[in-house]
């Protein structure tokens, strides 16, 4: 705490540096009256110093970047941003922080000590520290944040390519990448070809077929449940026939207790995992043969959860949480989402333009099965199909 | 720190009251370890129980799984997993107990004490792994015995069940038997059994008139602690089974930290009657235990 204000200065001092009102001889010497360290002046003169090299006019000229250079010049001069709830190892968040250093070079702050909030966490940061400038939230989170007044209006440069479901009318959310639930398949003990829901009843599959967690508090079991409504006469709307498809696993003896996790795939505990794909994709690549592992969608459909990026309404460098949503929804960090086995919003823009990079189209299931995959983000849906299991599911388990 | 009142240990006539309000002052911690722990969340879960989650009127609607046979089931599974691995676990470790005391073998003794003690302490996930990886669907056993053409699971074993978690719990509880059963097989004296060699006893007649008798309260409290220890266990059995066996503990975390189910007046109710079912256990296990001190203080 003591260390507040001194914190306090050196942000004062970085910033006015940065934006050249202070020279580097007076930026030193404020840092000395500090008291600092020599190596600990050199580290933040070093961190500032590639900040204040590119003038507004040098950005100017980098007119291929996302972002107006009006918007990066301000971001610039912002002199960095905060972030909370953006781990680098998520859905490859790492290689859009390369991209950003490498386009903007502007400081990432907040990701050590706030990276790992969950989306409730982020936003009592926002709410009580007025720290983070931009997060990235679950669905019912972003909603939530706009009702209670924390989050900005922002419509970034790509919005008429977001489908109308995945952002919010007045530009308080939008979504940046989704999941869908897909089957996750151990193809050295299954024999039999899965493609669809019908198919995990396959008495062959006795103890063979898994959910990631407790359906009534894992988010991840809980879409599964819910896919597979979609999948035998239900849908978006009607649960129920998920939780009947379930309760028809239980009681072929198909369904395992055992929970599909990591650990639980890649030692064949559970051969038919029914989790989000990306969670699958890096379980195979993970496995590398050992098992060898499928991921497949649906034939009749599946369902995909959101995630959306939000701007904190009080943020310290609203200039620099534009520029980031500028990024993050550029083609090139897009692509990086789907690097990372999470489909980007723009997805089938991208797709329809051949952007893809056949590579990367390899490694994923076909864009054709994706069709069939619904988004959801409508929070009265969600909340009504959770009441609807809370009761279903004690069926299921104890029947 | 100037109360010459209670430094004044000097006091003759006073010394019987002081001594009684210096033994309730010791008693004080314990007291209030006691009241914060115990009678502050038992009272709690009583108002709780009997008062609307949402609304905060007075209700009996709480106590209503009483009545849904569906609602009763987390009590039979939980009932029938404490009673079979108590049963598993009693036996098993009383015969182990016996054994390492008939050994006289103090290196032995001290070995198989220092891993009971490990042994009765290790649970919750790891211990839930650690079977996954035995004797799950794919576990090593499991394998072993599918090479030389056993295959349990076709045969109806499966580790995500009661049956499966009978034998999670007795990998504690049977250490736990021995535990708890070591002190008494060990005060057993054996002048006993020598003075009915001598009144002519054979080897049955002292164990049913002798033996058994002595032993049979310290045996009996025993399992009862062995039941409530089962009863009340959750993180093994929710690592194992992620709540598809439906047991007491497991639907009381449901209602309180559940996103959907959240119903924390239920959850208090569900409390109240797992509460009861320990409060038998313990009870009786403190009734049993006075009995047979007379015989075993040494």
């Amino acid at each position: 705490m003591a260390n507040d204000p001194m914190l306090a200065r050196i942000d004062e001092l970085s910033s006015a540096f940065t934006a050249r009102q202070i020279d580097r001889r007076q930026f030193l010497k404020g840092l000395a009256v500090l008291g600092l360290s020599l190596p600990a002046i050199n580290l933040i003169v070093a961190a500032c110093s590639s900040a204040a090299t590119a003038s507004p006019s040098a950005a100017a000229s980098m007119a291929n970047l996302p972002g107006t250079a009006a918007l990066i010049a301000a971001a610039k001069a912002e002199g960095s941003i905060y972030q909370t709830g953006i781990p680098p190892e998520w859905v490859n968040y790492q290689g859009i922080f390369d991209l950003w250093k490498q386009d903007y070079g502007i400081p990432i702050n907040g990701t050590s000590t706030e990276g790992e909030y969950s989306s409730g966490q982020e936003l009592d940061s926002i709410k009580n520290t007025g720290k983070p400038d931009v997060g990235d939230v679950g669905i019912s989170f972003a909603v939530q944040a706009k009702q209670q007044g924390l989050s900005a209006p922002y419509k970034n440069s790509y919005w008429a390519d977001i489908p109308g479901t995945a952002k919010d009318a007045d530009g308080y959310w939008c979504c940046n990448y989704w999941g869908a639930q897909a089957f996750v398949i151990n193809t050295d003990a299954v024999k039999i070809t899965i493609k669809d829901w019908k198919d995990l009843l396959d008495p062959s599959l006795k103890n063979a077929v898994g959910i990631d967690g407790d359906p009534t508090k894992a988010n991840d079991s809980f879409f599964a449940v819910w896919s597979a409504a979609v999948g035998n006469g239900g849908g978006i709307d009607n649960i129920q026939p998920g939780i009947d498809f379930m309760n028809q696993l239980q009681q072929s003896g198909n369904l395992t207790a055992a929970r599909a996790s990591s650990a639980n795939v890649l030692s064949g505990e559970v051969k038919v995992a029914i989790k989000w794909d990306y969670l699958g994709l890096a379980d195979r690549d993970t496995a590398a043969g050992a098992p060898n592992i499928a991921v497949t969608i649906p034939a009749s459909g599946s369902l995909a959860s959101p995630y959306a990026d939000i701007i904190a309404a009080k943020a310290p460098h609203p200039n620099a949480a534009k520029l980031w949503q500028e990024l993050i929804y550029s083609d090139a960090a897009q692509l990086l989402f789907l690097k990372g086995y999470a489909h980007p919003i723009r997805y089938d823009v991208l797709n329809t333009a051949g952007k893809i990079p056949a590579d990367l189209a390899a490694k994923l299931p076909s864009a054709d099965l994706y069709k069939n995959v619904t988004l959801v983000t409508d929070i009265t849906k969600i909340t009504a199909a959770q009441t609807t299991l809370g009761t279903g599911w004690t069926i299921v388990i104890n029947s | 720190m100037s109360s010459p009142a209670v430094w004044n240990i000097a006091g003759a006539p006073s010394a019987a009251r002081s001594r009684g309000g210096r033994a309730a002052l010791a008693l004080f911690p314990f007291a209030a370890l006691i009241t914060a722990f115990l009678l502050v969340p038992t009272a709690s879960l009583i108002w709780g129980s009997f008062h609307d989650s949402k609304t905060g009127a007075l209700t009996f609607a709480n106590y209503a799984y009483l009545s849904h046979p569906l609602d009763l089931v987390p009590f039979r599974n939980s009932l029938e997993l404490s009673l079979a691995s108590t049963i598993l676990g009693g036996i098993v470790g009383l015969l182990i107990a016996q054994a390492i005391v008939s050994s006289h073998n103090s290196i032995v003794q001290e070995i198989a004490t220092t891993f009971s003690s490990v042994a009765a302490n290790f649970a919750g996930v790891p211990l839930a792994f650690a079977f996954i990886a035995t004797l799950g669907a794919n576990g090593l056993l499991t394998r072993v015995l599918l090479g030389s053409g056993i295959d349990i699971y076709s045969g109806g074993f499966k580790l995500y069940s009661v049956l499966g978690l009978t034998v999670v719990y007795a990998y504690w509880e049977i250490p736990l038997m021995v535990l708890v059963m070591l002190p008494p097989l060990q005060a057993m004296k054996a002048s006993w059994r020598e003075a009915a060699e001598i009144l002519g006893a054979s080897r049955w007649q002292y164990l049913r008139s002798v033996a058994i008798p002595i032993l049979m309260t310290p045996i009996i409290s025993s399992l009862l602690l062995l039941y409530a220890n089962a009863f009340g266990a959750y993180a093994t059995a929710y690592g194992l089974t992620t709540g598809f066996v439906s047991l007491v503990p497991i639907q009381i975390s449901n209602l309180i930290n559940g996103d959907i189910t959240y119903d924390p007046g239920q959850a208090d109710a569900l409390a109240i009657g797992l509460a009861v079912i320990m409060a038998v256990c313990i009870g009786a296990r403190a009734l049993l235990e006075r009995r047979s001190s007379r015989w075993l203080s040494r």
